[in-house]
């Protein structure tokens, strides 16, 4: 009788979870402390890395203090920083980004289209001519160090550039990051396996 | 009832002395704690970004773009690349002429890189690209740049008219 009682409470199956909670919550630690959130502001412009094999360790992206331009595939120069005061002061708005279009012989696709490819900015935008494109380089890190309170605060300057731009584009951004005193600068890439490491 | 009990409610009364010796260890239900944590790992999954992107770094030179500098034309070599991406090597020569176009695949360049700075360790890059060149092929050179074991040293020219005719003479 007794038997028989203990064979139906075994009919259901009791399956022993522990080994996979272990490693769910192994996976779940890594990827809470590897996450980085991509606010949404900050890709107010999307455009595909260039990729690149060679990586200088010493050479990270900062969390903070980032100037970023983005060059779109049309040649639109969208210039960017992380701090919100900073844009307050030079914008005008907190979430405002600057345009800039270097190639006069094209017209910009921001100004036209009031896109980039075919996403919207949800920004506000502000359009800059060379001078007050300039100007803005300037006024960006006189209103950082005014914001931080520290007179020597420098942007960390990267170009997010898109892989079909035209080095035109690049070259004009050069001379104008030459001219406003930003001699140091990064460019974004992704990074690709080495197909030929020796 | 028997107390603590996490696991499905057993029947009272009937068999609860054979119940005791079973429920010494206690099982507990895992499966809501299994189902919040796999929403949770889903979630990070999904929204973390593991690419963390690459830096280059780019130097240019220290003073004002007008000044100039003279550099000797025997310790220089011409980069030039043409719209479609092709590579051109020509060294300098003291006199200010320079040695004629030699087409270089991208994937060489590290490589003849260091072959050059092997005879001449004060080589100072002069890089030409076209103005309609594409941005990633900017990136692949200065990817073999930072492979060759070399001291990096290198400058931006403006293509030129002239340079153009080079190019094009040398198969574009």
């Amino acid at each position: 009788m007794a038997k028989k009682v203990r064979d139906i409470k075994k009919a259901s199956i009791h399956i022993d979870m522990t080994p996979l909670v272990d490693v769910i919550m192994l996976l779940l630690t890594f990827f809470m402390l590897t996450a980085t959130f991509k606010a949404a502001e900050s890709e107010a412009v999307m455009v595909s890395l260039p990729q690149s094999i060679y990586s200088d360790p010493d050479n990270k992206m900062r969390e903070t203090d980032v100037l970023t331009l983005t060059l779109t595939s049309k040649g639109d120069v969208f210039v960017d920083v992380d701090n919100y005061k900073v844009r307050q002061r030079v914008f005008g708005e907190e979430f405002a980004i600057g345009v800039y279009h270097p190639d006069s012989t094209s017209k910009s696709e921001i100004e036209t289209k009031g896109t980039v490819g075919d996403k919207e900015v949800k920004r506000k935008v502000v359009t800059l001519n060379k001078a007050q494109f300039e100007k803005v380089l300037v006024d960006l890190k006189t209103a950082l160090r005014s914001a931080t309170g520290n007179p020597k605060a420098e942007f960390q300057v990267v170009v997010k550039g898109d892989k079909d731009t035209d080095y035109g584009i690049v070259e004009d951004l050069m001379d104008s990051l030459h001219e406003t005193q930003n001699k140091i600068f990064s460019l974004v890439t992704i990074i690709k396996a080495d197909t030929k490491k020796e | 009832m028997a107390g603590g009990n996490f696991d499905a409610p057993d029947s009272g009364g009937k068999g609860k002395s054979k119940n005791k010796v079973k429920g010494r260890g206690v099982t507990i239900d895992m499966t809501p704690m299994v189902d919040v944590i796999m929403l949770l790992l889903t979630f990070f999954m999904l929204t973390t970004t593991l690419a963390a992107p690459q830096l280059m770094k780019i130097s240019l030179p220290k003073g004002d773009v007008k000044d100039k500098v003279k550099v000797d034309m025997g310790n220089v070599l011409f980069v030039r690349v043409s719209e479609k991406g092709n590579v051109f090597f020509a060294m300098g020569k003291s006199d200010g002429s320079e040695t004629p176009l030699e087409k270089i695949e991208i994937k060489n360049v590290a490589t003849k890189l260091e072959a050059l700075f092997a005879q001449n360790n004060n080589l100072l890059l002069l890089l030409k690209f076209d103005r309609k060149m594409k941005y990633h092929t900017m990136a692949d050179i200065f990817d073999e740049i930072s492979r060759a074991k070399i001291e990096k040293r290198y400058a931006f020219l403006k293509m030129e008219p002239a340079d153009l005719d080079k190019i094009n003479a040398a198969g574009g």
